[in-house]
């Protein structure tokens, strides 16, 4: 049997009597893996992360972390005894500390383990050296999230768990801190969960990507495959990256929708010909034309920097979204036609 | 899942708040005791008059504190006259002055041939000046008594609350054009309202549970009445009768204070949200009025009776040279240092416990045990009494074993109980609130980091809450020296406090020689208010 750096079975996490996630099983393979669990605010993303701490305890399954079960019906280890470091979202550094003694409580854990973090480089890649010598009163939420990273960071744990850990950070800091966060995690092979709302940090961070919708966990995935191969509308509409039109299966690699006509790909899931299926189309799924006679008429432009997404709408009223190159030599208002080329041809077609 | 919870914190939480809560449930279970004839004789005789006259103290005591109170927090907080910052503190120094010590000075000053008519005496020559002399006593004698020890809880629960409010909603007013008449009835004092019904509980309690005063004055009230049918009567079953009437009173009114207690939380703002209050100059007669009026205040509730209390002291040198004072204060510091040690360390434990098992059925346990400071002294002490008796007679005996009742009747350690009792609410409550600023994630952050539940106590949460046991140990102090009733009843023959001993020769008729033992009891007790004075008017 196939041994695993960690290893949930079957836990069913509970928040509050309401609240739970249900019969939940996934593993971390190797040691230095970084899981990204995904899922909107509410949904127990917290509580999986403060269970697996042993902040909470299980009624059901089993968790497993390097071969020792640490939770199960019979089975709890002590949070103290788990060597799992947990970065709350919230502050919680201790109030009667200066920043710098409460990342060296970090520091003093395991501090006979080899290849330790050295204290100083944490300290300036997460932006700390101004604020070492204050209370955590006088510093922004955003300042002391990095200083409870840096101290979750230092304590050298088994497993690293960080909930929401870039949250309150000021965006022109966040992805210089995410770059730097999976360079650390990576070369010194710290095995992490990140708990995120933010899809884009997930797929970056994440060597795999968990997604919690409805008190489950929908789909278990690399960041890519979850990306392009949602395994179900709840998880295509939590991504909000495309759009489901209705669509009749006509041959092996071809559909037909009213609105766009014949489309051709490769279907990732069979299905016999003639059935009614709805079509996930995503943003890249399209292309401009100019000189197509599909014209569809632009309702929204949003501009996104590198690109413009256009919200288009079908005779039909969908609303479909298509990604324009912010460099192309001209840009559509709302109420103009726009181009769509055909024949259309979607790399991988996803249908529910 | 229930008995997962169970561990040494919570066994010890749970033991805890279980003695605390003895008095109560012996006081409930007192109701289907059967009582003596005199019961019946008090039901046809007494009862209605008790029961009068406490609601007329309670009545008088109210109202009097109420003005005083947020008027002098009104003025302090809002307005800059000469000499405000000093009656912002001075006017706290009320606390030290008991409300029994106060009537000794009252009627040592106003009564025939006392110290106003001294004064007039050598001021104008002899005359019979007596019958110009208002006499204080009875009813009026003990509500002004209570009244100006009391009205510091009413004052300082108003200033903080009229400190934290916002200079926006003050603003607010200005900008909709309000008088300033208009601004303190329709804004300010709506939203100290919290704060002021909180006080006045807590004036309420107090003066219900008063007994030094009422029996000086000899004022028939439900306390007195309780003190009478256990000592002149020897009816320990309707003593707890009464106090059962009086606990239902005084657990509505508990009930109250914590209700309006909770939404004064609605009242504080952010730590960005306080700007700081502009106060209004007053000048010329306006500012005499409110100087005029801070001064009287003070020099009515302090000045007055140690000035009283020195000049007998003065004018009769044997009765401080007759006293112990040596072995007054060691006794007194013997009861204050053992109290303040088991009540912080218990009630530490205490909330620790509550606090790491989360349990909900310690959380109401611990609140029920804790109403125990709504409970009058004196109730404390008889249904102690009632249940050490109780325990001996049934379960000591039953095993043969030698009567335990000279551990608990008599004895410092049997006193230092019941003290703890008492005042388990002071320090519970106040490490509550230091505790409530700790957020749970500290804890887990601290076990996280490889702490156990004992490590986390010791390095995280003692050295965080050292100043809140300070303050807690300074308060128990304060509480302790001022106690009359329970040291009364549960103290060893022969030990006697500063209070006792005040108390005892005032009870002999012998103002003059309580005046001593009065007098270094305010001195100490406001020695120890004035260090803590900044966190009494900061929260």
């Amino acid at each position: 049997m196939k041994k695993f750096f960690l290893e949930i079975d079957n836990v069913t996490f509970t928040a509050s009597a309401k609240n739970k996630v249900n019969n939940v099983s996934f593993q971390i393979e190797n040691k230095g893996d970084i899981i990204c669990l995904l899922g909107p605010s509410g949904i127990g993303k917290t509580t999986i992360l403060r269970t697996i701490a042993g902040l909470e305890r299980i009624d059901s399954g089993k968790i497993t972390l390097n071969n020792r079960v640490i939770s199960s019906n019979d089975t709890y280890v002590e949070p103290e005894n788990r060597n799992i470091s947990l970065a709350f979202q919230d502050n919680s550094l201790f109030p009667h500390y200066n920043v710098i003694q409460n990342i060296e409580f970090g520091a003093e854990r395991n501090k006979d383990k080899k290849k330790n973090l050295n204290i100083n480089e944490v300290i300036k890649f997460l932006h700390l050296e101004h604020i070492k010598d204050k209370y955590p009163h006088q510093i922004s939420s955003g300042e002391a999230q990095r200083a409870s990273l840096a101290r979750s960071l230092l304590s050298n744990p088994d497993l690293l768990l960080l909930d929401e850990p870039l949250s309150n950070i000021d965006q022109n800091f966040k992805e210089e801190i995410q770059v730097k966060l999976k360079k650390i995690l990576t070369e010194h092979k710290i095995t992490t969960i990140i708990v995120t709302h933010d899809s884009y940090e997930a797929f970056y961070l994440g060597t795999k990507c968990g997604i919690i919708l409805d008190g489950q966990l929908k789909q278990y995935d690399d960041p890519y495959n979850v990306y392009h191969f949602p395994n179900s509308i709840e998880v295509v509409n939590f991504l909000n990256r495309g759009t489901l039109i209705p669509a009749k299966v006509t041959g092996e690699n071809t559909l037909e929708s009213l609105d766009l006509g014949t489309i051709k790909g490769n279907f990732i899931k069979h299905y016999p010909k003639g059935s009614d299926v709805k079509l996930l189309i995503q943003p890249e799924d399209l292309e401009h034309d100019d000189g197509s006679n599909l014209k569809l008429e632009v309702v929204d432009r949003q501009f996104r920097g590198t690109n413009f997404i256009y919200t288009l709408k079908t005779p039909s009223n969908l609303m479909i979204p298509v990604f324009v190159h912010s460099h192309h030599i001209h840009q559509h208002e709302v109420d103009e036609k726009f181009g769509i080329k055909r024949p259309i041809n979607i790399d991988h077609i996803v249908c529910f | 899942m229930f008995f997962k919870k169970i561990n040494i914190w919570y066994l010890s939480s749970f033991l805890i708040s279980l003695i605390v809560a003895i008095p109560i449930l012996t006081v409930f279970s007192s109701f289907f005791d059967t009582t003596g004839n005199y019961s019946i004789i008090l039901k046809n005789t007494f009862l209605y008059e008790y029961i009068f006259n406490s609601l007329v103290l309670l009545i008088g005591v109210l109202t009097l504190t109420f003005l005083i109170g947020v008027t002098c927090a009104y003025l302090v907080s809002f307005y800059n006259f000469p000499g405000v910052n000093f009656f912002k503190w001075a006017l706290i120094l009320s606390f030290a002055v008991p409300a029994y010590i106060y009537a000794y000075s009252l009627t040592a000053f106003f009564e025939n041939y006392g110290t106003a008519f001294s004064i007039l005496k050598n001021i104008f020559g002899e005359a019979n000046y007596n019958s110009y002399i208002p006499k204080f006593d009875g009813m009026t004698g003990a509500i002004l008594s209570i009244s100006f020890s009391l009205f510091g809880y009413v004052y300082v629960l108003t200033r903080a609350s009229f400190h934290y409010q916002s200079q926006n909603l003050i603003e607010l007013g200005k900008n909709l054009g309000f008088s300033k008449k208009k601004s303190f009835l329709n804004i300010i004092l709506p939203s100290a309202r919290p704060a002021i019904v909180a006080g006045l509980s807590l004036v309420a309690m107090e003066t219900l549970s008063d007994f030094g005063s009422v029996s000086f004055f000899g004022v028939s009230t439900l306390t007195t009445g309780i003190y009478n049918a256990w000592i002149s009567f020897d009816d320990l079953a309707l003593a707890n009768r009464l106090s059962f009437y009086l606990l239902i009173f005084i657990l509505g009114l508990f009930i109250l204070e914590n209700f309006s207690r909770k939404k004064a939380q609605y009242h504080t703002p952010t730590k960005s949200g306080l700007k700081k209050k502009m106060l209004i100059d007053l000048t010329g007669r306006k500012s005499f009025l409110a100087f005029s009026f801070c001064a009287l205040v003070f020099f009515v509730s302090f000045l007055f009776p140690v000035l009283q209390m020195l000049y007998w002291t003065i004018s009769f040198p044997k009765h401080l040279v007759d006293l112990n004072l040596i072995k007054l204060f060691s006794n007194t510091m013997l009861l204050v240092i053992l109290s303040s040690i088991l009540l912080i360390s218990l009630s530490f434990i205490s909330n620790y416990g509550n606090r790491v098992t989360r349990s909900k059925l310690l959380g109401v346990l611990t609140t029920f045990s804790v109403s125990g400071y709504a409970i009058p002294g004196i109730i404390l002490a008889v249904a102690f009494i009632t249940f050490i008796s109780w325990f001996d007679n049934n379960i000591i005996s039953f095993f043969g074993l030698k009567t335990i009742k000279s551990i608990f009747i008599g004895s410092v350690f049997g006193l230092i109980l019941v003290y703890f009792i008492r005042f388990y609410s002071l320090a519970s409550n106040g490490l509550k609130s230091g505790y409530l600023k700790i957020n749970y994630s500290i804890d887990e952050s601290a076990y996280l980091l490889g702490y156990s539940k004992l490590k986390t106590f010791t390095n995280i949460h003692l050295p965080y809450l050292k100043n809140s046991m300070l303050l807690i140990g300074i308060l128990i102090t304060i509480e302790i020296i001022k106690e009359l009733p329970i040291t009364l009843i549960m103290r060893p023959f022969n030990f006697e406090t500063f209070a006792t001993t005040a108390y005892i020769f005032a009870s002999q008729d012998l103002l003059e020689a309580a005046a001593a033992p009065s007098l270094f009891l305010i001195i100490i007790a406001s020695f120890f208010i004035l260090i803590t004075s900044r966190y009494i008017l900061k929260d």
